[in-house]
């Protein structure tokens, strides 16, 4: 397997052949060629990103703190082993190729020679591993980014630039676990100072902090990516993160040329941006920042078998109550797709034959309600306060499952609160959601996989053919085939209604024009291979 | 006056000592803790890792001895780390606490320039349209939501007229000049609608003290009206005007959530906010320790106050 990344030469091919054309029509009309050649933007370098964003950092060290590489300034300075590129497949980084071994229980991973942190110190294979057994310390590494890396035995060195990785279960996706996000790589000397200047190996490098105010990073010029032309990227001088919590904030922001860049624009602007402020201002739509999904606790209470024989009956009753088309109109403002599915169109791991879950049918739902034993009892909808979509979306099903008849309240509460029900499982239903991941094990391995903890914690789950689907995806090297796999899967989990899938949460960023060469992945990260703003200059 | 200050500042330690006990136990009666979060919703999750951590975090002893070691450590100034960001306690609050107290300060002052000659002005100008208009704006002032007139200025002046940033912060002690511009609309949110309570009171403090006696007798003997009401009947109806704008700036400076997140203006009230969410235990008791001696210090002062306006006013 090799990370080759194709598309600087396909984007110098395409290049070209725009320029030979340029150059030939000038001809034709007697233009010189040069003026002709002017017409295509040029890559400048130097200039400073002011970048709106939803969210900060809570911390510095990176292995300590969750990065959300859409909306923290901080997932600028963030590189590691493998990116991915704008449809979110693995490509090379600080590892220039890689392997599994015939039983996909040794991956090997050889770097790229000379590759350094932001503080000069060399990537090799030592620090890679002690990243690695850094992460993997309970004391320090955050949850998610442990993670991404809980099949891990061990780590051993080969040679200066080579690494392996020793997994106690075989694993056919482990590559998608170990890019940037989120295992990241931290220069070990500094270690001490991960929690006030953290060194990484991303296209930024730290600048300085103040929470929910400003992340100042400037671009790192060591960085290993160069353009099809090989020059270095990044091409700007650096990025300001300017956390603003409010979505309206943002955008006023923007339009006051506060900021240069914004990300997740208020799903209630959005339509009208492109019309109404299309001439000042470029827009980025993001398909699939995450899924969206109404979650059933099957661990007790009505909706559980173990307490209610119709338990199924009930669950299908709730399905039939919720109007996907009602959440796209209300919730999402028409902007994004229904989910039948975790995977989007957009996603190349996107299944196309997946049995839905049931239509929405008012009638057929109040008619399973009384027939079902339990249909009577009292119902918690609980929703987590960070994101409006959830609450909205809990609202919107609350309604709708009263409509129903189903004598149901509904609660908005912080994580902590959200996790404390979880733990103690009383609530009956969650409106919930889960960023988009690069690899489909990432989403059925942790939270369907009826032994995986998060799937114990939150609905407990349990059906033994879904089981094997995902432990046999697990292991399918072939990619179509593993696509099918986790397709029926999800066919099987529409079926069983553990939860219901509902949207795939779009989004869309906007910057003034004199951006250029920007654009986020379909998922809306800003830093990847050949984008975001690696590639981005302004004009 | 000195034996009084001191009495006072004696009574503040039963007094912060009770609040740093019930804000321990209604913290640790909050459903959820670090420990969640920490784990979070994702991956793992199990026994011996939320074990791990309590320990790390010393979660694991008794919430007394947790009180006990983090009240011993207080009393030092040692307020510990943040569980969350791992960045010593005072950090996070300092970098909060002067951004609060710029934005109240000068929203407060703004309030009582707006407030002071308005409601003397009212009080003087009974029942004529002067009064009418004060009242009248002071009433709209009362009823408009903090958030909704931040809204319409941001509006109004940053995006319509474009004279003024819709949100940020910078540091006066960086640019003077240039954080003024920043200032000027939270503070303006905060000002205008103090100042609309503060007139109200002004205005019927005012009226109180110019039907008492003393005001007659000095009329009586002479005096102009202006040294009347500005020397001697301003002076008096200012005891209750100070007070409320004491509590008044002791209140912003616990903290203006919403503001600070229309403004996206780094304070301590979204930092607090955010420790609650995150059950970030040590910062959530020394930011309340801190907001605490800051209420309690506004309202000795307050006290104080009194005796510089009133001579009278005898401090038992």
């Amino acid at each position: 397997m090799t990370g080759e990344n194709k598309k600087g030469s396909e984007q110098s091919r395409r290049e070209f052949l725009r320029t030979t054309t340029a150059l030939a029509g000038a001809a034709m009309v007697g233009l010189p060629a040069h003026e002709a050649a002017a017409g295509k933007k040029h890559p400048k370098r130097g200039g400073t990103i002011r970048f709106g964003m939803r969210d900060d950092s809570v911390g510095l060290d990176t292995h300590r703190n969750f990065i959300y590489y859409v909306s923290q300034p901080m997932a600028g300075l963030t590189g590691g082993l493998l990116d991915f590129n704008e449809k979110m497949e693995p490509v090379a980084a600080v590892a220039k190729e890689w392997d599994a071994s015939a039983d996909l229980k040794t991956w090997t991973f050889k770097l790229k020679s000379g590759v350094e942190y932001h503080n000069g110190e060399t990537i090799d294979a030592e620090s890679v591993k002690w990243n690695i057994e850094r992460i993997l310390d309970p004391k320090i590494g955050h949850s998610f980014n442990r993670s991404a890396l809980t099949d891990v035995e061990r780590v051993t060195v080969d040679d200066k630039l080579t690494v392996r990785f020793h997994l106690r279960e075989p694993n056919a996706a482990f590559d998608t676990n170990v890019i940037y996000y989120p295992v990241n790589l931290i220069a070990p000397g500094s270690a001490d100072k991960a929690d006030t200047h953290p060194v990484s190996c991303g296209p930024f490098k730290f600048k300085s902090w103040k929470r929910f105010d400003t992340c100042e990073l400037v671009r790192f010029e060591n960085f290993y990516e160069t353009d099809s032309e090989g020059n270095s990227l990044p091409y700007l001088d650096g990025m300001i993160g300017k956390p603003k919590k409010e979505d309206r904030v943002r955008l006023t922001a923007l339009r006051t040329n506060e900021v240069d860049l914004i990300d997740n624009m208020a799903y209630a602007d959005a339509p009208n941006f492109e019309k109404e402020h299309g001439k000042s201002f470029n827009t980025w739509k993001v398909s699939q920042l995450g899924t969206a999904f109404i979650a059933f606790n099957l661990k007790n209470g009505p909706f559980s078998a173990k307490d209610n024989p119709d338990a199924h009956m009930l669950r299908m009753a709730a399905a039939h109550a919720i109007d996907h088309e009602g959440i796209h109109e209300v919730v999402f403002n028409k902007q994004g797709h229904i989910a039948k599915g975790f995977y989007g169109e957009a996603s190349p791991w996107h299944g196309k034959d997946i049995t839905p879950w049931p239509a929405f049918d008012p009638d057929k739902a109040k008619a399973l309600r009384k027939k079902a034993k339990g249909g009577d009892a009292k119902l918690l909808i609980i929703a987590n306060d960070s994101f409006p979509y959830m609450q909205q979306s809990g609202e919107l099903a609350h309604a709708m499952l009263k409509d129903a008849g189903f004598d149901v309240t509904f609660e908005i509460h912080p994580t902590p609160v959200v996790q404390d029900k979880y733990n103690k499982g009383t609530f009956d239903i969650d409106s919930s959601a889960n960023s988009y991941r690069i690899d489909p094990d990432g989403w059925f391995s942790r939270s369907i996989l009826s032994t995986a903890p998060e799937t114990i914690r939150r609905h407990g789950y349990k059906n033994e053919q879904v089981d094997k689907l995902i432990l046999a995806a697990k292991v399918e090297k072939d990619k179509a085939k593993r696509r099918q796999m986790y397709a029926d899967v999800d066919t099987l989990v529409n079926k069983d209604l553990p939860l219901i899938y509902t949207y795939f949460i779009p989004g869309l960023q906007a910057g003034t024009k004199r951006i250029q060469g920007y654009k986020p992945a379909f998922t809306g990260p800003f830093n990847y291979a050949g984008g975001g703003l690696r590639t981005a200059w302004i004009e | 006056m000195l034996a009084y200050f001191i009495r006072r500042v004696f009574y503040l330690v039963p007094v912060l000592l009770v609040l740093t006990m019930v804000v321990f136990t209604f913290v640790e009666m909050l459903p959820g803790n670090i420990i969640d979060t920490l784990v979070g919703t994702e991956g793992v999750n199990d026994p011996e890792v939320r074990k791990i951590l309590e320990k790390e975090y010393g979660l694991d002893q008794p919430v007394y001895v947790r009180y006990v070691k983090w009240l011993g450590r207080a009393v030092q100034f040692d307020f510990g780390k943040s569980l969350v960001t791992r960045r010593p306690v005072a950090v996070e609050l300092l970098q909060g606490i002067p951004a609060t107290m710029y934005l109240a300060i000068v929203g407060i002052s703004l309030s009582m320039l707006i407030a002071v000659p308005l409601g003397t002005i009212a009080a003087v100008k009974r029942n004529t349209p002067i009064d009418y208009a004060a009242q009248v704006t002071s009433l709209i002032g009362i009823s408009i939501p903090e958030f909704w007139f931040a809204i319409l200025c941001v509006l109004f002046f940053a995006l319509y007229l474009g004279w003024l940033p819709s949100s940020g912060f910078v540091s006066p002690f960086v640019d003077f000049w240039g954080s003024l511009k920043f200032l000027i609309l939270p503070a303006a949110a905060i000002g205008f609608r103090q100042a609309a309570y503060t007139t109200r009171l002004t205005r019927s403090s005012m009226l109180d003290e110019m039907n008492k006696e003393y005001v007659d007798t000095a009329r009586s003997l002479g005096l102009a009206e202006r040294k009347v009401i500005f020397k001697y009947t301003l002076r008096n109806a200012m005891i209750p005007t100070i007070t409320i704008s004491g509590l008044q700036l002791a209140n912003l400076l616990g903290g203006t959530v919403v503001l600070e997140t229309i403004f996206a203006w780094p304070g301590i009230g979204r930092a607090i906010y955010e420790a609650i969410i995150q059950r970030d235990y040590p910062l959530i008791q020394a930011g309340v320790l801190v907001l605490g001696v800051i209420v309690v210090s506004m309202n000795l002062l307050v006290d104080m106050t009194y005796r510089l306006l009133n001579p009278r006013v005898k401090f038992a």
